[in-house]
């Protein structure tokens, strides 16, 4: 890809402080983001991909801070930024954040025209009427129907869907150029759930964002994403386009991930799931971090952590696999069955 | 709303009727001596005293006294005191006491919630720092030490290094009130700042305040738009109660500085088996605290709009 990123992470590493210990829960992460695109990050619980993108907001938990690496934005370096002051530049205004559960992502006691109208003054300057007019456009806008009275209403006579078009709502009302979504549906039921992601899309394309998605839901991934990157025990382990990811997978935790799908079981045998645990990121980790749940494991996989090694111009997995010295490695069964159907359909 | 407001109020006004039937059936059974002073037990014959007893209605059936009884409470006519102060209306009895006892009241609840309230509010906002240690110090000495004993050194203090008297004289009505209402405030002022500290720090801790703070309100706007407005409003509800129970006075607090107010009256009534003024202030009393729930309630329907009580399906 010939564009030059509108954000780039190099080599993060952040470190939680617990109860004394250090935990290292982003172990050298980088990534870039291109204008206009829409990311996913996927992984289990516990890989990540949360901790890592809070930081590109400023909102890493107080014991959580940022021991290494760049997050440029605007010539600007994120990881550098320390005071408050520093971030109410970014935040909501430039790069701007949709969390997970809607029921309790707003005040309770504060109508929601006003909590969408305290954005909106914040950052665009308008005051009184204008940005009451402004609000209503943002609830039209997130397809909030009757939202003049809407505008009067409390957030819990909202439901689960409702609010967290407000939710956006808020998180868009300035036209922030990055849109984090950090599993916007999870909470959701499934039929809200993709309105809730055409939503997310049609405002992408409305206003022009770059959106990153946080899910460990590949249906969502499917759906919305252009690139993908996979995430595992604090480290992206294989990032590339959404069909290479799908179809082309190299990295055995991909693969163990695509092979847990449901879609992809086969009648009568049990689903496939991934064995064993992620590590523990107190410990210092030797080698490829999902080697002791491998089957397939190299034995270098248990000495050397393993560089990226591009599969594609835009597909990289880290994984010794791909090293020309490994011996012959074939994909799955899954993976191959996965890329014939894709063929099939042309 | 109104409908719910109405319907409260009819039940607290049913269940001051109830306990003012209770507390006026439980006396009755005291032995009729009790409605002369100890000069009268001495110089009255038995015929005298039946006199007086049937003059007063004393000796009518139980019904017809509750019935007369209810009837005067309905015409504000409380009786008179027969051993306090003979012959003295009851209300004339209670309502000079019952003024000074409001007037330190109601200052000592100003005090404690500006002084308590913010007291709270920067315990959260520095919370685990020096300032949150001593308030919580604070709050823990006044629970944990007996009333007594903390009365007794802000006396020494007050009067020994800040020159302040030390019994209350009316006379002199100003300085002389200040130990007294300190002493008065001293609780509330933990009790402000312990629940104002633990309600905001409820709020802060709140998802809503992760999506205030991303999309760009600074520190003090989240802490002044939203963590304290929501804050305060479970304290809302038990703001009129307390503030209506300093208006009875405190026992402890008048006896100490020697305030002729009304918090050792119920005592001295009960002492000397002064029916009247016993069942008027066991009235009062409960009525304030009634008052002090209900209107609670009320405060709180106002404040939160998550609650719509009584108004079934109306409320989409």
């Amino acid at each position: 890809m010939a564009k030059e990123p509108i954000l780039s992470a190099k080599d993060v590493e952040i470190q939680f402080s617990l109860r004394g210990k250090k935990l290292t829960a982003i172990r050298g992460c980088s990534l870039d983001l291109y204008e206009g695109e829409t990311l996913a990050i996927v992984g289990e619980s516990g890989s990540g991909k949360s901790v890592f993108t809070k930081t590109f907001v400023g909102m890493l938990d107080a014991n959580g801070t940022i021991t290494n690496g760049s997050i440029m934005f605007e010539g600007q370096d994120l990881a550098q930024y320390k005071t408050e002051a520093d971030w109410l530049k970014i935040r909501g205004k430039k790069i701007s954040m949709v969390m997970q559960d809607p029921m309790t992502s707003l005040n309770p006691l504060k109508k929601i025209g006003k909590q969408i109208e305290e954005s909106i003054e914040l950052h665009q300057g308008l005051k009184g009427e204008a940005a009451k007019k402004e609000a209503i456009e943002m609830l039209k806008k997130v397809g909030i129907p009757d939202p003049e009275r809407r505008y009067n209403q409390y957030p819990h006579e909202f439901s689960g869907g409702m609010r967290q078009r407000v939710v956006i709502a808020i998180a868009v009302a300035c036209h922030p150029q990055i849109l984090i979504c950090d599993e916007p549906t999870t909470a959701l039921d499934v039929t809200i759930q993709a309105q809730i992601l055409d939503l997310i899309r049609s405002l992408q394309s409305e206003l022009g964002m770059t959106v990153i998605y946080i899910t460990h839901d590949l249906g969502v991934v499917a759906n919305v994403a252009d690139r993908v990157a996979v995430m595992y025990a604090g480290q992206i382990v294989e990032y590339g386009l959404v069909n290479e990811i799908f179809y082309d997978a190299w990295h055995p935790y991909t693969w163990a991930l695509l092979s847990a799908l449901p879609q992809l079981g086969v009648k009568g045998e049990p689903l496939p799931s991934i064995e064993g645990t992620p590590p523990n990121l107190f410990n210092k980790i030797v080698g490829d971090a999902f080697a002791p749940r491998n089957k397939r494991a190299l034995a270098i996989d248990f000495v050397k952590e393993p560089p990226f090694f591009n599969v594609t111009e835009t597909h990289a997995a880290k994984t010794w696999y791909l090293d020309p010295r490994a011996p012959k490695i074939e994909q799955p069964g899954s993976i191959q069955r996965l890329r014939a159907k894709m063929e099939n359909r042309g | 709303m109104f409908k719910y407001t109405v319907k409260r109020l009819g039940q607290s006004l049913l269940t001051v009727l109830i306990i003012a039937t209770i507390v006026f059936l439980l006396l009755r059974m005291l032995p009729t001596d009790y409605y002369f002073t100890e000069d009268q037990l001495m110089k009255f014959t038995e015929e005298q005293k039946h006199d007086a007893l049937e003059a007063a209605g004393l000796l009518d059936p139980i019904p017809t006294q509750l019935l007369n009884f209810y009837n005067d409470i309905l015409h504000l006519d409380f009786g008179v005191s027969r051993r306090i102060q003979n012959g003295v209306p009851v209300v004339k009895v209670i309502g000079n006491k019952f003024a000074i006892s409001m007037k330190m009241g109601l200052m000592a609840m100003v005090v404690s919630m500006v002084i308590g309230i913010p007291m709270g509010i920067l315990q959260a906002m520095y919370k685990e720092k020096l300032f949150d240690a001593i308030g919580t110090a604070y709050t823990i000495f006044v629970n944990a030490v007996p009333a007594l004993v903390s009365y007794s050194l802000v006396l020494v203090f007050g009067s020994r290094v800040l020159g302040l008297p030390s019994m209350y004289s009316t006379r002199n009505p100003g300085p002389s009130s200040i130990l007294p209402i300190f002493c008065l405030a001293m609780g509330s002022i933990a009790w402000y700042a312990l629940w104002m500290r633990r309600y905001m720090i409820d709020e802060i801790n709140k998802d809503y305040i992760k999506l205030a703070r991303v999309k760009g309100l600074s520190t003090s706007q989240i802490m002044y738009r939203h963590v304290l407005r929501n804050a305060f409003v479970p304290m809302v509800q038990y703001i009129p109660a307390t503030a209506l129970l300093t208006i009875g006075g405190s026992l402890l607090v008048e006896r100490f500085f020697s305030v002729p107010g009304m918090g050792p009256l119920l005592t001295d009534s009960i002492n000397r088996y002064d029916v009247n003024v016993v069942q008027t202030l066991v009235i009062l009393y409960s009525t304030l605290s009634i008052l002090g729930v209900f209107l609670g309630d009320v405060a709180m329907m106002i404040v939160d709009p998550r609650i719509t009580i009584a108004e079934k399906g109306g409320s989409r």
